[in-house]
């Protein structure tokens, strides 16, 4: 079902919220991959997405990959049993983590929910505002010279169903990092927080 | 049974060893109980106790220590087969990494768990799977200017500073482009002839010391030293050649014979090769006493560049008759002439590193320094440098040489070897640039002048670490005052050199470097 007659419907309900949630996840790790290079620009095509343009993966293997960490993610988020998800970039040579999103997906609790169904437009212009500041990011975000790769970590409670294609994993934090908070943005019964944490400059301390 | 203390540790927190059932006896006890892991506690051996004796409790695990009885244990092992000793032993051997989490310690872990922050409840899950890599290069990359790469090599940038490092003062140099006055030796003494005196200068230490002074209305003409540094040869006016010992400060013999004055000379090991003014070249052996071996005539004009091969095979004269003989060593004719050179050729230099090369320059009115292949005779290349070449320097360590200039400029020119690119241009002097000789480790070239000064520069500086260590060494010691009874051989003070390895960095200050 997509989004729209979902929120026609007035209020969203989990299942349709997680499908939000992890819509937003795909075109948001698609950006983030256009925007610091990760895969060279011509691997990406604009789609119009949430009032903007978003950039979006062509490359088959890239997208089959994402879909395939989305299914999963998806199913965690209509369980409930997922709390943060983290995209880490690493160089590939080093292994070191250079920047480290993280998403924190948390369960808005009942009490809040009083204020009625989000309107449609209002997420919109939620969502719009974080993909502006994924773009935007660029300018305080250190420029990565190496060839890097990426990993997608997902913080599960103890009693999610992992599917073989996970594994458990540290958390691939930096040290010493810079942090910083992006914008949230909630549907009626998800709320999705954003930040990016990245290596500080040894030259500029 | 023997009546051991009973020793036995419990094997838990806080019950006795249930082993210690009264009924059984000691015997069965063993063979019966494979050893219970606990906290490091051996629980073989020694485990006695009698029937009915209370063991004494430990209280909490405490490793059983031996208390180094003589052996007085009866360690019967009944039925081997029985016991699983793979197991036991595995068992003693682990450590408690699976001791069962009683209530206390779980909330303690938790409480740990809060403070740092690390949730237990929560899985840090990582997809298996690697992302998809992308080999082409990022189009936004290939297009931006890439950050110029630096050098292949990564030695820093050489300087040669347009300053000496060192200025001496040399009063009295004959101001005749004809004569050879200066020379470095390979124990690192500059003999420069003034006059009618010689003087040398120990570039290590600094000292000057008169080692001679001709009589009457001679003047010196030429100095060579061997080339192991020995013994100096000095070429006079009247046409003698006399040998210094340089240690002994003593003159060995004197070699008469020439016409005319012995401009320039050069040795091959024992022999040495003399040019005079009358044209001819002798070549005398100083071991003898009827010294003179062979005669090399070909010049017409007096002889001003003399210099044999490293190797001894061939010999290279100039002369104002502006040719270029080559001369092998065992004949009396020459090899080849060039006659490229309009003007005198008094700059002669065989390169390090290329045996057959050789470069010969040009007096004022030519101002060329043609490089020939001594083998094929061939010229291989030409440089106009634009001024008269007084001497020419390669280096060793770098693929350059120096050429030395009178007319108009009277400079120095560092060019590279075989691009003859000209790598920096030194204005050296105020008159003509005469003579030059390049110090044993071969980074510093003297310029000696008609304008009485004798210069240092350091032009071919090394980039070897050891070369560093030299560097201070090779002109350290303040040169400011002279010896005792020379008074002529001033050290002038060049801008900021004060004492040794101060001058070079102090004298860099105002005035701009040529970066190589």
């Amino acid at each position: 079902m997509s989004v729209q007659t979902q929120l026609t419907k007035g209020k969203i309900d989990l299942k349709g919220s997680a499908q939000i949630v992890t819509e937003f996840f795909l075109y948001g790790l698609n950006s983030i991959l256009f925007q610091r290079g990760l895969y060279p620009v011509e691997d990406f095509d604009r789609k119009k997405k949430y009032g903007i343009d978003v950039w979006v993966s062509n490359d088959a293997t890239v997208k089959d990959y994402l879909q395939k960490i989305m299914e999963s993610v998806e199913e965690w988020i209509s369980a409930g049993k997922i709390s943060k998800l983290v995209l880490a970039i690493k160089s590939r040579e080093s292994r070191e983590t250079l920047e480290r999103w993280q998403f924190d997906v948390q369960l808005v609790e009942e009490g809040e929910k009083a204020k009625g169904p989000k309107s449609e437009k209002t997420l919109q212009m939620e969502i719009q505002a974080i993909f502006r500041q994924i773009a935007a990011s660029v300018s305080f975000l250190p420029i990565v010279e190496e060839k890097c790769t990426f990993n997608i970590l997902v913080y599960t409670s103890a009693d999610a169903e992992v599917p073989t294609t996970w594994a458990d994993s540290d958390p691939l934090h930096i040290k010493n990092p810079e942090q910083v908070r992006l914008r949230s943005f909630a549907t009626d019964a998800h709320r999705v927080e954003a930040m990016v944490a990245y290596r500080r400059d040894p030259d500029l301390c | 049974m023997s009546s051991n203390t009973p020793k036995t540790a419990s094997f838990s927190s806080h019950t006795p060893n249930p082993a210690r059932a009264p009924s059984k006896s000691l015997r069965e006890d063993r063979s019966a109980f494979p050893s219970p892991r606990t906290a490091g506690k051996p629980a073989t051996g020694s485990s006695s106790a009698v029937n009915g004796a209370v063991p004494r409790v430990a209280g909490p695990p405490s490793p059983r220590t031996k208390k180094g009885k003589p052996a007085q244990y009866d360690r019967f092992i009944p039925n081997r087969s029985d016991k699983e000793l793979a197991s036991s032993q595995f068992n003693i051997a682990r450590s408690d990494t699976e001791q069962p989490l009683d209530g206390a310690t779980i909330a303690y872990h938790e409480e740990v768990a809060r403070a740092c922050g690390v949730s237990i409840n929560k899985r840090i899950l990582s997809f298996k799977e690697e992302a998809p890599t992308s080999d082409r290069d990022d189009l936004r990359q290939v297009y931006s200017r890439p950050a110029l790469k630096s050098n292949a090599s990564t030695t820093a940038k050489r300087r040669i500073l347009n300053t000496p490092e060192r200025v001496l003062d040399a009063p009295g140099l004959v101001d005749d482009y004809y004569l050879n006055l200066l020379d470095w030796s390979l124990g690192n003494t500059l003999a420069i002839g003034l006059d009618q005196s010689v003087y040398l200068w120990n570039a290590s230490s600094g000292d000057v010391n008169s080692l001679c002074q001709l009589e009457g209305d001679s003047y010196v003409c030429s100095v060579k030293w061997t080339t192991d540094g020995s013994y100096l040869a000095i070429g006079t006016c009247d046409g003698d050649v006399q040998i210094w010992d340089a240690e002994s400060q003593s003159r060995i013999r004197t070699m008469t014979g020439h016409q005319a004055r012995v401009g320039v000379m050069s040795w091959e090991r024992h022999m040495l090769s003399s040019g005079c003014r009358d044209g001819s070249i002798w070549n005398h052996d100083v071991r003898i006493a009827n010294h003179k071996t062979a005669e090399l005539i070909a010049h017409s004009g007096e002889v001003c560049g003399l210099t044999w091969r490293s190797d001894g095979a061939l010999l290279a004269s100039g002369g104002n008759d502006n040719l270029v003989n080559i001369w092998d060593a065992r004949s009396a004719v020459p090899k080849f002439t060039k006659t490229q050179h309009t003007a005198a050729v008094k700059a002669l230099a065989w390169s390090p590193w290329q045996l057959n090369l050789l470069a010969s320059g040009g007096g004022s009115h030519d101002r060329h320094v043609h490089f020939w292949n001594t083998t094929t005779t061939a010229r291989l290349d030409s440089i106009d440098t634009g001024s008269q070449v007084t001497s020419i320097q390669w280096s060793n360590e770098y693929r350059e040489l120096v050429t030395s200039h009178g007319f108009p400029h009277n400079h120095l020119a560092l060019w590279s070897y075989p691009s003859l690119a000209k790598i920096v241009d030194i204005p050296a002097h105020d008159t003509r640039v005469l003579h030059t000789a390049i110090s044993p480790d071969g980074q510093t070239v003297a310029t000696a002048a008609s304008d009485e000064s004798l210069k240092f520069w350091r032009i071919f500086e090394t980039r070897t670490k050891s070369g560093k260590a030299t560097k201070n060494g090779m002109l350290s010691a303040a040169a400011a005052t002279a010896g005792a009874g020379s008074g002529l051989l001033r050290g002038v003070p060049s801008s900021g050199a004060g004492s040794g390895s101060g001058a070079s960095s102090a004298s860099d200050i105002s005035h701009p470097a040529h970066f190589r």
